[in-house]
């Protein structure tokens, strides 16, 4: 990694360690293309992994990180730049990894980010989507889905489960008592008839 | 209750001549006689929407072998009697679901498996999917679950074709009466962008496509 430090060094940027395997180049946004190609053909990361996006709200900014690895794969280089958020436009890295197509086409559709020089900026896994884009933090999910798919309307027999049991118990509680009453009062009219049935015997 | 029993003028026509030679009660012993065989003979087409699509490979093959029961999964919704929507549906793929529905030939029935499709599941919060599948296409059988058995998934099926053997009024035809109900809420969610349906004149699409 030292030898890409010092390389980095001569564009005047610096290399920050996060740990041993993974390291942050943070550059400008009017730089950023040229960067890029110089990581591709001059340093060897031949892998783009991927492109994320991270919506800093409060900044009013996108931060825009590009993962790339060497051929050993041995560690990953993270090339982060910021964006205006509101009129978010990015040049396309398709030209240098090809695969970046298909990442800037899910981060159109998921943040809104406009790629002028892209080849085919259509619809990836939303389909025909008109809202603000739904990965944007101003996106209020619920109250587009509550908008959207109102929840089903509660069974009528959809009871409470606390009071169905405190109703249960007391139910219980007062058959137990009634059945106890009633052996009370059957043993007392048994004691009643008992003498009689005695001295029925007794004959 | 209203017939199962489907095809309105060959219908009417059979029971006239029937009513004329004296048979009248013969209608309605055929009738039974078509809702038994129907039971017993449903085809599937298996649309695997979600987690629900690997309950049903032990479903169909030899450990709980559904096809005893005369239930067999077919290549194309063209052919199929039934199709199984097995978990939640994002709006893409509800409109291929109801592309696929309307493909099929009457009498037509679905069931869903899981609790997606009733309330949403665990995805009731997802900006991408719909909770109540009912509000765009009827549905016959709710297997619940997350994910259901095999057995339940076969509970399903016997409790299909019982409403079948009994001539129960379908799902289907419910979307025939409903249609605009329907068609409605699919335009809700789907913003208008679903393909004309089946009952479309494909070559008068310009005056309104109505055959």
């Amino acid at each position: 990694m030292i030898d890409l430090s010092s390389k980095l060094e001569k564009l005047s940027l610096e290399l920050v360690e996060k740990n041993a395997h993974l390291y942050k180049v943070t550059v400008k946004l009017e730089n950023l293309e040229s960067i890029l190609l110089s990581f591709l053909n001059e340093f060897g990361y031949i892998t783009l992994d991927s492109i994320n996006c991270r919506d800093d709200l409060e900044e009013g900014l996108f931060t825009i990180t590009y993962c790339l690895q060497t051929e050993k794969r041995d560690h990953v280089v993270m090339v982060q730049t910021s964006i205006d958020r509101e009129n978010a436009t990015l040049p396309s890295m398709h030209t240098l990894w090809p695969q970046a197509e298909i990442m800037e086409r899910e981060m159109h559709e998921m943040f809104g980010v406009d790629f002028p020089t892209h080849p085919s900026l259509i619809d990836f896994a939303l389909e025909y989507w008109e809202h603000m884009p739904p990965m944007r933090r101003d996106f209020d999910t619920l109250e587009f889905v509550n908008s959207m798919n109102p929840f089903r309307d509660q069974r009528g027999d959809n009871l409470d489960v606390k009071v169905e049991m405190k109703k249960r118990r007391e139910e219980k509680k007062a058959a137990k008592l009634k059945a106890e009453q009633e052996a009370a009062a059957k043993l007392a009219a048994q004691e009643q008839q008992n003498p009689d049935s005695e001295a029925q015997n007794n004959e | 209750m209203e017939s199962g029993f489907h095809g309105s003028d060959l219908d009417s026509s059979l029971k006239c001549k029937l009513e004329e030679s004296g048979m009248a009660n013969t209608h309605a012993i055929m009738e039974k006689a078509v809702n038994w065989f129907r039971s017993r003979s449903i085809f599937v087409v298996a649309y695997g929407t979600g987690c629900g699509a690997i309950e049903m490979p032990p479903t169909f093959t030899s450990r709980y072998d559904a096809e005893r029961m005369g239930v067999v999964g077919v290549a194309t919704p063209r052919q199929a009697d039934l199709i199984i929507l097995s978990g939640y549906l994002a709006y893409k793929t509800l409109r291929r679901v109801i592309r696929t529905y309307e493909q099929m030939q009457r009498p037509k029935y679905v069931i869903t498996l899981g609790s997606c499709p009733i309330n949403g599941g665990m995805y009731w919060d997802s900006y991408n999917t719909i909770k109540k599948l009912d509000d765009y296409i009827p549905v016959d059988v709710y297997v619940t679950g997350c994910m259901p058995r095999p057995e339940s998934v076969i509970e399903g099926f016997v409790l299909l074709q019982e409403r079948i053997k009994n001539g129960e009024k379908a799902g289907w035809q419910k979307y025939d009466e409903n249609l605009k109900f329907y068609k409605d809420n699919q335009k809700r969610v789907l913003g208008g962008h679903i393909d004309p349906s089946y009952e479309t004149d494909w070559y008068n699409l310009e005056n309104g496509g109505v055959a």
